[in-house]
């Protein structure tokens, strides 16, 4: 209780005052209002305004934001699921090494990786060069020049460890035995999947999908990294900007708060369909 | 007290814990970035009425002085804050902390300061920000002890307002002689009390003559590139919205780049909109590379950015490609930076060693060569930069002609509230909405 009051239930109640609060008229720092009897509504006024007012200029960067973690999450979970079974079936007493050398490159800060690839998807860089044949196709491509798919991309590469570990986990945990039952039974590959293997990683893909598409859902260094257009801009960019820009701190605590409310839903219904299924077994 | 045995901590639990964990997490790294709170501090009037706390009694409509060329500024030296006495000796052992944008200042400049001050056992650490409002917020909390900072006066009224600066004490700066007349005595800060002439800029446009084939500075307008759907997906303004905005009115017809006009605001912001569905720029200030490595065909751009750039070219690729483009009669958006010593630094005096330092011909022109960006130095007329070899030939547009400081645009400090408003278009801007 003491660490989530200290780490939680504090910085929650900060973001609060400052989303509440009002700002300093020359220096438009923010000032929180601690006293919650006293929080005045402006700047969360400003926000719901722009979320679903006239001039909702932020709703579509939610609906962007929503559609990138989907597509994001769903290439992580298709690239994650076969790297995690083979992991988990075949690596046998040296899964743990190739579970570490697969997550190696992510003790690298994300800053770094990112980096990493604006030198990979320069114009003259190693994927055009691979893509053109070292330059003999005419088909160079300006990976940096503001794609979506790019930054998709990007989410996906960054946050796939992530994915990774509760699906190893997961996978880790069928017998092999259930999978022989299952071929002494007549199930062909595609129905042993559907039917045993599937179901019984349904909780590493949720715990995975919950792990990857929280901190998607606030992400705003891959758009500003490899794409820098306003036609990739997250919600994240969004409260990154306010924080930036003088007098709107309050601005970014109050979207701070709608994106908190709107990611606790899943994870609630995580937390209960764990008790449940504890319950059951 | 309950001593019951705590169930083991099975699998499916540590999945659920990690996964909770992450909001609050999320929550934290937010609130480390949240501005720092507290009061701002007693402040004067820029005109130098009794001191009035802002805290005390917020106003959505508080005024200040802006400085102007039309409104030239004496700012007050406020009770308390005099300059330092004369003669006195460069703090010993010290560490002089510098506050600036990265890439802003030569490191070589840094390590000869500290050799020629070698005598005092002189440290220097440069700390860096990305923008200026994260300079202001950190300066006024006071956080870490910085002496030195390269500000520009869109801030001036609020660092003499929140008593951030000093008045500078000119019998350590001599060679202040050795800077364009005008910056002796700027109409941001006659006397210059406070301040010291650093780089001097034009907003315009750089490109890539290789790919791009048209010739944007013969074009009727060539601000119009910016809306114009052939170089959508090829080019970026600047991650600045004084200067987008100014451009957009440029382009527009208009002169008053600060203007609080709501109605002319709207029609840039409509117009910033319309250049958004046109054209999908990238919002970034790394033309200065992003240009020469071709990652961007065409840039909105400072003038110091494009003689920077023939420093960042591909290998196999001539520097003569660079293009760069402002008004050549000089009615474009025109800027300079300047030094400050800030209030909260330890060592007073060997900022204005630092500061003298700086201005002097032979540094600032050492300087000069290496972040591209121009000082207002005597020395240094637009000929000898090209004939010198500063300046290549094909990037004679970039130097900044002291004649037009007469009849350029300068982005000027706004009040608060239209600041607000300027965020605020800002905001949808980036939003890409």
């Amino acid at each position: 209780m003491v660490w989530i009051a200290l780490f939680f239930l504090v910085p929650l109640y900060v973001v609060l005052c400052v989303a509440f609060g009002t700002s300093d008229p020359v220096f438009r720092t923010a000032i929180p209002i601690w006293n919650p009897l006293e929080w005045q509504f402006a700047q969360v006024q400003v926000v719901w305004e722009r979320l679903f007012g006239a001039d909702n200029f932020y709703l579509p960067v939610v609906l962007r934001t929503i559609v990138y973690v989907v597509l994001a999450v769903c290439g992580c979970l298709l690239i994650a699921f076969p790297v995690a079974y083979f992991t988990a079936r075949f690596a046998g007493r040296f899964r743990g090494l190739v579970l570490a050398l697969l997550i190696a490159p992510f003790i690298i800060s994300y800053m770094m990786r990112m980096l990493a690839w604006i030198n990979l998807l320069q114009p003259d860089g190693l994927v055009n060069s691979i893509i053109t044949l070292g330059g003999l196709l005419p088909l160079e491509v300006n990976w940096l020049s503001g794609k979506p798919y790019v930054v998709v991309m990007g989410l996906v590469y960054g946050y796939i460890p992530y994915m990774l570990l509760p699906l190893f986990v997961a996978l880790d945990r069928i017998s092999p035995s259930l999978l022989e039952a299952a071929r002494d039974l007549g199930a062909g590959g595609v129905s042993t999947f559907r039917r045993v293997i599937l179901p019984m990683s349904i909780p590493g893909i949720v715990a995975g999908t919950l792990l990857v598409s929280l901190p998607m859902m606030g992400d705003y260094f891959t758009s500003d990294m490899l794409s820098k257009s306003p036609k990739t801009t997250m919600i994240g960019n969004l409260i990154n900007l306010s924080i930036v820009s003088p007098g709107q701190a309050g601005q970014a605590g109050a979207l701070l708060i709608l994106v908190l409310l709107v990611l606790l839903v899943p994870m609630v219904w995580y937390t209960r369909s764990n008790a449940r299924a504890e319950v059951r077994s | 007290m309950d001593r019951r045995p705590r169930p083991p901590l099975s699998r499916r639990r540590m999945l659920q814990a990690s996964a909770l964990a992450l909001p609050g997490a999320w929550a934290l790294a937010s609130c480390a970035r949240e501005q720092p709170l507290g009061a701002p501090a007693p402040a004067s009037s820029a005109a130098g009425a009794p001191a009035s706390s802002a805290a005390a009694a917020p106003s959505p409509s508080a005024t200040l002085q802006i400085a102007s060329p039309q409104n030239p500024v004496k700012w007050p030296i406020n009770p308390g804050n005099e300059p330092i006495a004369s003669g006195l000796e460069p703090e010993a052992n010290a560490t002089l902390r510098l506050y600036n944008f990265p890439d802003y200042l030569d490191k070589a400049v840094i390590k000869d300061f500290t050799k020629e001050y070698s005598d005092y056992n002189v440290k220097v650490e440069y700390s860096t920000f990305n923008d200026y409002s994260e300079a202001m917020t950190k300066i006024r909390s006071g956080t870490v002890p910085y002496d030195v900072s390269f500000l520009t006066y869109t801030y001036i009224a609020k660092l003499v307002y929140g008593d951030l600066i000093r008045p500078l004490n000119h019998d350590y700066v001599p060679n202040i002689e050795d800077v364009w007349t005008e910056f002796q005595n700027p109409w941001y800060d006659l006397e210059w009390q406070y301040t010291v002439p650093y780089v001097i800029y034009t907003t315009g446009i750089g490109w890539r003559a290789d790919l791009i084939s048209e010739d944007i500075g013969a074009l009727a307008n060539p601000y119009d590139v910016f809306w114009d759907s052939a170089y959508a997906g090829k080019l970026a303004v600047l991650d600045d919205n004084r200067e987008v905005i100014g451009m957009t009115i440029l382009r527009d017809g208009g002169t008053d780049v600060n203007t609080a006009d709501p109605a002319a605001l709207e029609l840039a912001r409509d117009a910033m909109l319309e250049m958004l569905g046109m054209t999908q720029p990238r919002v970034t200030i790394t033309g200065y590379t992003d240009i020469p490595e071709g990652v961007l065909s065409l840039s909105q751009c400072w003038s110091g950015d494009m003689i920077t750039g023939q420093y960042y070219m591909p290998e196999g690729l001539d520097s003569s490609v660079l293009r760069y483009w402002s008004p050549p009669d000089g009615r474009g958006l025109i800027n300079n930076d300047f030094m400050v010593v800030l209030k909260g630094g330890e060592n007073p005096v060997l900022a204005h060693h630092f500061l003298n330092y700086m201005i002097g011909k032979d540094v600032s022109l050492k300087n000069f060569s290496w972040v591209g960006y121009q000082p207002p130095l005597r020395a240094l007329t637009p000929k000898s930069m090209v004939a010198d070899g500063y300046i290549p030939k094909n990037l004679a547009g970039a130097v900044v002609q002291p004649e037009w400081f007469k009849v350029g645009y300068p982005l000027l400090e706004l009040q608060p509230q239209v600041q607000a408003e300027y965020d605020a278009i800002w905001q949808q801007f980036k939003a890409g909405a």
